[in-house]
């Protein structure tokens, strides 16, 4: 058996997922980055995207997938920490609803023209919304 | 004295009353239960939140980012004044209103920022009929946090205003809340880290790209959490109150309904005791 670690991924809301992992794989600023057990201590920011990890629960290896909202992954050691705004599940996710966010973010995006932070603001729920549909094999 | 007519109907209206606030009481202590779950399924994230940021702040060294940096002078300061939507509270949203007036007192030219419809309405009477304003309940309180957040850090970036402080009621114990102040913008760097000893970090962490990029992501999350986690204190704090207002509010009542059933049967003894003496009196009469 692969060894595991603990993981644990957090919304302010609710906690989502909490048991070991052998792999955890989230989109960073940087571009994805993988975690595997033993890592060096890392701390890095997320954008919005699809989150993987091969979860292990009660013996058996299990995919989890979930389209991710910003936030931040703390890997040390001994446990992955996962902070998300939101955290969608492949049956959570409405397509056409997610289309529409999309549209209406780009739309928003292109109005906001210059002002940094709103464009800022604007492309992450784009990301949130593209990493909805590409959960659901839609983009 | 009133009639027995008329002591019974009061009695009625307030057996009425009764009812209402032993419903409101027992709706307030199902409500607390839902709030204090909420609360305690936003402490993980918190607790995460927070570790993250202190091993930031002591990785960073001097921070050089606008939210921990004193605001723009000459411009005043802004408050976010948090009460609840609905009243009979008690005191609950008449104390968070005169903490708000207080700090208005100290800052005359203070901007609000309101949230709760309570909160909005007092704002509005204090002279800022236009202020930014959300409603405490209407939407998923995270959404709302959102926007508040967005709202006060792009007004202190744009040098509107130069400090952002928080009022909103602390639950002090279970039945006794009081409004706290507090300082959410400028975050001072040795207040965030200041739990921990200066041997209590982890040695070499890897940021990715940078500890400041990551720090620059973190601190507007940081504030839009408080932001949030304080609303869930406001309105787990505000169905507390609740509940005690409507307990009193019963007793008090039941307390009035022994005293009018007294005196309503004090009279009607009054009423019988008088007709009896006529029919006496008006026997002896005749037999006389």
């Amino acid at each position: 058996m692969a060894t595991t670690i603990p993981f644990t991924l957090i919304t302010p809301t609710k906690v989502i997922f909490e048991g070991d992992a052998e792999l955890v794989i989230a989109v960073t600023t940087e571009g994805e980055e993988g975690i595997l057990p033993k890592h060096a201590p890392f701390l890095s920011a997320l954008r919005p995207g699809v989150l993987r990890a091969n979860v292990v629960e009660a013996g058996a290896s299990r995919r989890l997938e979930l389209a991710t909202g910003e936030g931040f992954m703390q890997a040390l050691p001994e446990r992955v920490t996962v902070l998300v705004d939101r955290a969608l599940g492949f049956e959570e996710v409405d397509i056409s609803q997610a289309r529409q966010e999309q549209s209406e973010a780009s739309a928003r995006q292109k109005a906001a023209g210059a002002d940094g932070a709103a464009f800022a603001r604007e492309q992450a729920a784009i990301d949130f919304a593209a990493a909805k549909l590409r959960l659901t094999g839609h983009q | 004295m009133a009639s027995v007519k008329d002591l019974r109907e009061r009695i009625a209206s307030l057996k009425n009353t009764q009812q209402i606030t032993k419903a409101m009481k027992q709706v307030a202590a199902a409500k607390i239960r839902r709030a204090e779950t909420a609360r305690a399924q936003a402490r993980p994230y918190a607790d995460a939140l927070g570790e993250m940021l202190r091993d930031l702040v002591l990785a960073v060294g001097s921070v050089d980012h606008p939210f921990m940096k004193p605001g723009r002078s000459g411009v005043p300061p802004g408050a976010v004044l948090m009460a609840a939507d609905k009243g009979l509270a008690g005191a609950f949203n008449s104390n968070v209103v005169r903490a708000g007036e207080l700090y208005r007192g100290e800052h005359p030219q203070a901007v609000f920022y309101t949230v709760g419809i309570k909160a909005r309405n007092a704002v509005r009477r204090m002279g800022q009929p236009d202020h930014a304003t959300w409603p405490l309940g209407a939407r998923a309180k995270i959404d709302t946090a959102r926007d508040v957040a967005q709202r006060v850090a792009d007004d202190f970036a744009a040098g509107k205003i130069c400090e952002i402080v928080l009022i909103s009621p602390k639950i002090v114990t279970r039945i006794s809340q009081r409004p706290e102040l507090r300082r959410l913008i400028p975050i001072v760097a040795t207040e965030v880290a200041g739990e921990t000893a200066p041997g209590g970090h982890r040695g070499a962490v890897e940021f990715s790209p940078s500890p400041e990029f990551v720090l620059s992501r973190l601190l507007p999350k940081y504030l839009e959490f408080t932001i949030f986690s304080a609303m869930l204190e406001t309105d787990a704090a505000f169905f507390a109150a609740q509940l005690l207002a409507m307990s009193n509010a019963t007793d008090n009542a039941g307390k009035l309904i022994d005293e009018l059933t007294i005196a309503m049967n004090n009279a009607r003894q009054a009423a019988i005791t008088k007709e009896l003496l006529e029919i006496v009196g008006g026997a002896e009469a005749l037999s006389g």
